[in-house]
């Protein structure tokens, strides 16, 4: 049993609410496509932490938090704006929002750490996260909005649902759609946040895409996907949290994002029906089965043509048929008991015909 | 108050432009109830934004929209919308009976889930539509010929007075299309609007029965036996001879 000491525990809990929190909104955003709007919301909750520091004149965490959360706020509505007053496609408004947040918070932090303020060490963390800093306060503000979140998703269940499948035709139902829009920009914005001091702003979008691309591949619908997302998340947190914990010098934002990591792989791999190994199963057992069925159907044919079922066919005209000799395919037939030999007086060569079982799945193939 | 009561959709100097250029000019447009409707003009024509701009979807730059005498705000829950049905990811994660009851959501209100009662209604319009064995499907196994009628039984489900439809017979096979067109015409039958934007100049007289010509600006409008003539396509379609020669060909 491991022994979990205060400050393992504090960061295992929080690591599990992000992971819970970033797997559900994470959700919606992949869904609707929007899984690089988290990149740039994360990036760009750089500049207002900075400002939040000047400001406060210190590293209290209300204020920081904050001014991240305003600051991402200000970038998703530049984009918003961009998409909607200039050409400039989605990725690109993206593209140039991120840029420019993150450039003007780097140019913040390379300033602050050259002033003489006290604990400026610690603000360079929100760039990749740094979990030894978290309190047992900051634990519990995360469980609030992670219940916040959890309630919101319930409550709005259907409308959130109806909007990510087809925002156009939800219109048409009369629902307020940008409202809702909107308010999901806003709990992904959130969920950033409390991921910030975690995992960071470089990282934080992978909490927000890789539970979410990993359930998709194992889930058929919205409610299972959320679900298996937010457990991911949940597990990607804790396995982050307890692998930095067993030695020195592991950063847990990173592991946590690689544990992520090691799911959406694992899933593009291995899900059953959307998975690549699976698929390439599949088509090796269709390669495999093809030249079976291709000689069933032709045994088949000619008994049709002899109006007899159970019609013998001699091997040597099947091997004239294809050029080689079908020997090892027959076998292959004769052990899933498709077809039997029999010997056909006065030829001394190899007979076969189909049995009834073999006759109806040629029935079927044929018919296909 | 009402204005034109007694038409189903009525439209005044409706102009529309992205980047300051029009996509709509001037439109004055006026369609009956009970008529079967197809919207007919060139690719760029303005036909899905005349669509998009009575469901609200884009903002006019001027000119007003009525419905049956009310303005589309008012008059919502009449409207029954088919958009393209490439306008959705089909990847999305749910399955058929869950798509058509989505048409029910703008009824249901806030905070209800969806119940039996729901459940039955999608599942009759499914039937309606002849899809009633794939109400569990996922929707990402379906052909385009069933997406579309899927798109149909969300739009069915909202027993509406007009339905706005949006190419429902791109990309479905010939079998798909004759059981589409005869679902128009139950309805039409029922006494509904409905109104169609539609692509195919060879088959538009013998499906609808009232037809808009539109390129930018309003080409024609009426009944079809009036509004289909050879002069008006080509208003319509300038030099896409083409096309025209077609069509000459199916009305002959």
């Amino acid at each position: 049993m491991l022994e979990l000491d205060f400050t393992i525990r504090t960061v295992a809990l929080g690591a599990v609410l992000l992971g819970i929190t970033s797997g559900v909104l994470g959700s919606f955003a992949v869904l609707r496509q929007q899984s690089l709007l988290g990149e740039t919301l994360s990036h760009a909750a750089l500049p207002g932490i900075c400002l939040g520091f000047l400001l406060a004149g210190g590293r209290q965490l209300g204020p920081l938090l904050l001014g991240a959360l305003l600051s991402g706020a200000l970038a998703a509505l530049l984009v918003l704006l961009f998409i909607r007053r200039s050409r400039l496609k989605t990725d690109a408004a993206l593209g140039i929002v991120l840029s420019v947040f993150f450039a003007v918070g780097i140019v913040l932090l390379t300033y602050i750490a050259n002033q003489d303020h006290a604990g400026q060490a610690g603000l360079d963390a929100f760039l990749f996260g740094q979990a030894a800093a978290m309190l047992p306060s900051d634990v519990a503000l995360m469980a609030w909005i992670t219940i916040l979140a959890l309630a919101l998703v319930l409550v709005f269940w259907k409308e959130f649902k109806a909007v990510s499948f087809d925002p156009g035709y939800s219109v048409s139902l009369g629902l307020p759609v940008l409202a809702l829009e909107v308010l999901m920009t806003l709990m992904v914005a959130l969920a950033i946040v409390i991921g910030l001091q975690l995992v960071g702003v470089v990282l934080m979008a992978a909490m927000l895409i890789a539970p979410a691309a990993a359930a998709r591949q194992w889930t058929k619908g919205l409610g299972s996907m959320v679900a298996l997302a937010a457990l991911f998340g949940a597990v990607s947190g804790l396995a982050g949290a307890l692998v930095s914990a067993s030695a020195r010098g592991l950063a847990t934002g990173p592991l946590i994002v690689i544990a992520a990591s090691l799911l959406v792989a694992a899933s593009l791999l291995l899900a059953p029906e959307r998975g690549l190994l699976p698929a390439a199963w599949r088509a090796y057992r269709a390669r495999r089965k093809l030249p079976q069925q291709r000689v069933l159907i032709d045994l088949y044919r000619l008994a049709v043509a002899h109006q007899d079922p159970g019609y013998p066919i001699e091997q040597g005209m099947l091997a004239s048929l294809y050029g080689f000799d079908p020997g090892a395919v027959l076998a292959q037939l004769r052990r899933q008991g498709w077809i039997r030999p029999l010997s056909h007086e006065p030829t001394e060569q190899a007979h076969w015909a189909l049995t009834e079982a073999g006759y109806r799945q040629a029935a079927e193939l044929w018919g296909r | 108050m009402l204005h034109e009561p007694d038409l189903a959709l009525h439209i005044e100097d409706l102009t529309v432009s992205y980047h300051s250029k029009p996509v709509l000019w001037d439109i004055d447009l006026n369609v009956p109830p009970g008529v079967l409707a197809a919207i007919v003009g060139p690719n760029g024509a303005g036909k899905t934004t005349l669509i998009k701009s009575v469901l609200g979807l884009v903002k006019p730059a001027a000119g007003h929209i009525t419905l049956f005498g009310r303005s589309y705000r008012e008059q919502r829950r009449l409207v029954g919308y088919v958009p393209q049905r490439a306008s959705v990811d089909w990847d999305f994660p749910t399955t058929v009976l869950d798509v058509v009851m989505m048409g029910l959501y703008g009824q249901l209100g806030w905070l209800r889930r969806p119940g039996r009662r729901q459940r039955e209604q999608a599942l009759v319009a499914l039937a309606q539509v002849g899809m009633e064995h794939y109400a569990g499907r996922q929707i990402s196994q379906l052909s385009g010929g069933q997406q579309q009628r899927v798109f149909l039984a969300r739009a069915l489900v909202q027993d509406a007075a007009l339905y706005l439809m949006d190419e429902p017979l791109a990309g479905v096979d010939a079998t798909t299309e004759q059981a589409i067109i005869t679902l128009l015409k139950t309805l039409r039958s029922q006494g509904k609007t409905v109104i169609v934007v539609h692509h195919d100049l060879q088959t538009v007289a013998s499906y609808f029965d009232f037809l808009v010509l539109l390129n930018v600006r309003l080409i024609a409008q009426g009944p079809m036996s009036e509004v289909y003539t050879g002069d008006n396509l080509r208003r319509a379609y300038g030099g896409q001879i083409a096309l025209l020669r077609e069509a000459e060909h199916a009305r002959a």
